[in-house]
């Protein structure tokens, strides 16, 4: 039996409707009160060197307090889950220690970041119980974005971020060119329990865990920073920027502020060249966005941002709720007259569309349920040879009837299309949801780094399984 | 439906197909060319234009029209290129027969042209073969060689999931090697691709595991001759006839409807109907409550000489199953475009002898030597099947079941020729 955590919260509680203040303040300070929301703490810097970053990060197995009142036997990084944030600035070396104190292997996937092959975290280079390994790297100029750490051993990945090894990476640019605004970090992960607080996974051959792998493991305690429904304040005409990571292991978001307009400034490799109003916004497994929510609502009011039903899941093994909307964060309004929003810029981030006409390869990835390309993971095995320097466009087909988020290590690309139609500017993305029966297009140009990297399906249940293959960059 | 021996599985279905489509009178009368007759100095090309023609026979022959479109008319629009409308979807589990129970699955055959997206362009021959020898979704299953049916040994997958019920791989895994890589290269290489985006089928959590036991569909091979519903065959006959005949009979599925599946050790295989689940309607009810249904009662098929087929010679079975006239009807004559009555009394259209024409004489032959000398007589009266007052022979015009023998290759949704 698994613990159902009530979430009857009583949103949408009836407050008076405030007078429309006669006069706008000059600025947007922020809100007044404080959140419950707590954002993970950062990792300390122990370098004097200028523009370089080192920190240890640590995973252990310990006992913690994951959902309110029970504790749970977990893995935990420096702690805690989710794990400390890396916070970093484009251009800056990056010196990580990763000391693994779990009883099993394990890496750590700087998910996202452009470096070295050596440094990726992938299969290839585990790391034993009671050893280091020494991440050493610098990131590239342009890199400003929100990204994310997590385990990546093969055929572990799916239990090791079940038992609580995750955590955020935010590269800062040097000139954001946002304005300053109050800035969220909202990390998004689903779990489930057992009554005695321990993380719930079924046995391996069970009917259960071969649902768990058809679907990935989705659990019905869903965590905001660790948090089940914290609450965030803002100010009326207050604009909160909003950096959200997808850390779940199968889990698609559809989130939505009922009632408010979303812009949509930002995707896993950084901030758009303009804002998209949106109503809603899709973050499949692994994927990252940076949202700006606008405080249009009335002093005292809340509402909830909600995850709407999204249907990605195959017709065997659809679950019986995945049609009901689920609330993540309370946004309360502060009693505070409004403020004049803050001015957005109409370009944020130019970003150049990579040149098709240097296009040189185009592969075909045909994704069914556990295969690409009808094959499984072969550590020994390359299964796409690319050359330094070049640009590729990729096709990934999803012959299923279920969405699978792939995922392209080391290299950012730009969608191109989705099942034919131009994508409406480029954007900088390392994983594209591909849904079920869909193809979808990027380019991608394969810079400074050669090696072998890992494409995958990010849904972890089918990464273990093998839905994986590798792509050695050559030089020419 | 798990758990519950055959409910739709057990065969209605092919009836509602049937029903649906049944077709004009049949004109077209001879034998074909026996599209297996080897080349023995092929070249490449020639061999594999061989086994392209070889498959489509097969699929005429199976019948993967009556499910997938275009019936047994490989010229009809829409062959093979999977359903375009809900009315084309099966319902699985007891609310098949009993509108609002649970479960209840809607099964939905596949887009088998050769499309990249939405049909077999993307899966491989090996895939396909994998798929009518061990029941395995193309699209869950990896692209090797199988060479095990016990799961997690010799590539068989651990957790096997198995094509959604009616797909009766159970009876066409038990075709030979080359006649399944015929119908896989037929379907890749035979056909024009369509785009036709068809949903993922329903079903159980456990992708059919719990259905398809051997308990109910027999194993792989098949068990040695004779089980104890078989006897061996006097010396008047041909042993070799008789156990090529078996191996048709099973990889047909004439058991899903006739009794025991594909499991020649079942009990009652082959004797008809045993239980009422074996019943089922065929007519404009499947459509309109209010209209009239039409129960199938499958016929005994053992030797017996009263309530069996016994009753019949062999060329009145013969005429059953190339030309569809009801043995009770004709007497044992050869059935010739000169002879063939104008308004034929014919099988209920359950019985799918549409498909079954197109087979050679030599499969009709063996298939008839199996019923008769291979298996032991079983006492079983089964009442006549609801047929209209005028006899099927009317209901037979053409919707599009094709023409025997089947047009030409290549038609205009064929590549090849």
């Amino acid at each position: 039996m698994v613990i159902r955590v009530a979430l009857a919260l009583a949103l949408f509680a009836l407050v008076p409707v405030p007078e429309a203040p006669s006069a706008w303040p000059a600025s947007a300070p922020p809100a007044s009160a404080a959140d419950s929301l707590v954002a993970p703490p950062i990792l300390p810097n122990r370098s004097r060197e200028p523009r370089t970053v080192e920190v240890t990060l640590t995973a252990t197995a310990s006992t913690v307090e994951l959902v309110p009142g029970v504790r749970s036997d977990a893995f935990v990084y420096n702690g805690r889950v989710p794990g400390p944030t890396l916070e970093v600035r484009e251009g800056d070396r990056l010196i990580i220690h990763v000391r693994n104190e779990l009883p099993e292997e394990t890496t750590v996937h700087w998910h996202g970041l452009h470096l070295p092959w050596q440094a990726d975290g992938s299969p290839f280079y585990p790391i034993a119980p009671g050893e280091q390994a020494d991440f050493d790297f610098v990131l590239p100029e342009g890199s400003a974005g929100t990204y994310w750490y997590h385990p990546h051993p093969h055929h572990r990945t799916a239990f090791q971020v079940a038992k609580g090894l995750y955590g955020a990476l935010i590269v800062r640019a040097a000139h954001d060119p946002l304005p300053a605004m109050t800035e969220k970090l909202l990390i998004l992960s689903d779990n489930r329990f057992l009554p005695d607080g321990s993380i719930q996974i079924p046995d391996a051959g069970s009917l259960e865990a071969r649902i768990d792998f058809e679907n990935g493991r989705e659990g019905d305690v869903l965590f905001v920073n660790g948090q089940v429904m914290p609450t965030v304040h803002i100010r009326s005409g207050e604009v909160q920027r909003w950096r959200i990571v997808n850390a779940s292991a199968a889990r698609v978001y559809r989130l939505a502020i009922p009632g408010h307009e979303l812009l949509h400034v930002g995707s896993d490799g950084g901030l758009f060249g303009q804002a998209l109003p949106v109503d809603e916004i899709v973050v499949s497994a692994s994927e990252r966005v940076e949202v700006l929510v606008r405080g249009t609502g009335d002093p005292g009011t809340r509402v909830a941002l909600q995850t709407l039903p999204y249907d990605r899941y195959i017709p065997q093994t659809r679950p019986p709720d995945w049609d009901e909307p689920r609330d993540l964060v309370t946004l309360e309004y502060t009693g505070d007259p409004a403020v004049r929003p803050v001015e957005i810029p109409k370009v944020i981030r130019p970003i150049e569309p990579l040149d098709s006409d240097e296009v040189t390869v185009t592969r075909v990835m045909s994704l069914t349920q556990g295969f690409i390309n009808g094959r499984t993971m072969d550590m020994g095995r390359v299964d796409e040879v690319a050359t330094l320097g070049t640009t590729e466009i990729w096709q990934i087909e999803n012959l299923v009837g279920m969405d699978h988020p792939f995922h392209l290590h080391g290299f950012s690309f730009q969608v191109i299309d989705r099942n034919g139609v131009p994508e409406p500017f480029p954007k900088w993305e390392d994983t594209v949801n591909v849904p079920k029966h869909e193809t979808v297009r990027f380019i991608v140009k394969f810079e400074d780094y050669p090696g072998k990297w890992m494409y995958h399906c990010h849904i972890l249940d089918h990464e273990n399984f093998g839905m994986m293959g590798v792509l050695e960059v050559r030089k020419p | 439906m798990r758990g519950s021996k055959g409910s739709a599985v057990a065969a209605p279905l092919w009836a509602i197909a049937a029903m649906a489509a049944v077709v004009g009178t049949v004109t077209a009368f001879g034998v074909g060319p026996d599209p297996r007759a080897p080349g023995s100095e092929a070249t490449p090309e020639a061999a594999r234009q061989e086994q392209i023609l070889r498959g489509r026979q097969l699929v005429l022959e199976h019948g993967c029209g009556g499910c997938h479109g275009g019936w047994d008319n490989p010229g009809a629009e829409g062959f093979l290129a999977g359903v375009t409308s809900p009315a084309q979807e099966f319902l699985i589990g007891p609310c098949a027969w009993e509108p609002g129970a649970e479960p209840c699955f809607r099964t939905r055959p596949r887009n088998l042209t050769p499309h990249p997206t939405t049909g077999m362009g993307r899966f491989s021959e090996r895939q396909i073969f994998n798929s009518l020898r061990y029941g395995l979704r193309p699209g869950e299953t990896a692209d090797v060689e199988i060479t095990s049916s016990t799961p997690g040994e010799g590539n068989f997958p651990m957790f096997p999931k198995y094509l959604a019920p009616p797909m009766p791989w159970a009876a066409w895994r038990h075709m030979p090697d080359e006649d399944l890589w015929a119908i896989a290269a037929y379907l890749k290489d035979g056909l024009k691709p369509v785009d036709n985006l068809v949903e993922d089928s329903e079903g159980p959590p456990d992708f059919w595991v719990s259905n398809y036991t051997e308990e109910a569909y027999g194993t792989y091979p098949l068990p040695p001759f004779p089980t104890a519903n078989e006897q061996e065959p006097p010396a008047s006959a041909n042993r070799e006839q008789v156990l090529r005949g078996r191996h048709l009979v099973v990889q047909h599925g004439c058991g899903d409807c006739h009794g025991g599946l594909t499991n020649p050790a079942a009990p009652a295989f082959l004797a008809g109907v045993t239980a009422p689940v074996q019943v089922f309607p065929v007519g404009p009810c499947l459509v309109d409550p209010e209209a009239p249904c039409f129960m199938m009662r499958p016929r005994n098929l053992t030797p017996h000489s009263t309530t069996g087929i016994g009753r019949w010679t062999d060329r009145q079975l013969f005429n059953a199953l190339r030309h569809g006239l009801r043995p009770a009807g004709y007497p044992d004559r050869v059935i010739t475009a000169d002879n063939h009555p104008d308004n034929p009394d014919l099988l209920a259209p359950g019985m799918v002898w549409v498909e079954k024409r197109h087979m050679s004489d030599d499969d009709l032959w063996a298939i008839i030597a199996y019923l008769r000398h291979g298996l032991k007589p079983v006492e079983n009266e089964v009442e006549e099947s609801d047929r209209p007052a005028e006899g099927w022979g009317g209901t037979y015009v053409d919707l599009g079941v094709g023409t025997y023998p089947a047009v030409p290759f290549p038609t205009a949704n064929e590549v090849g020729g």
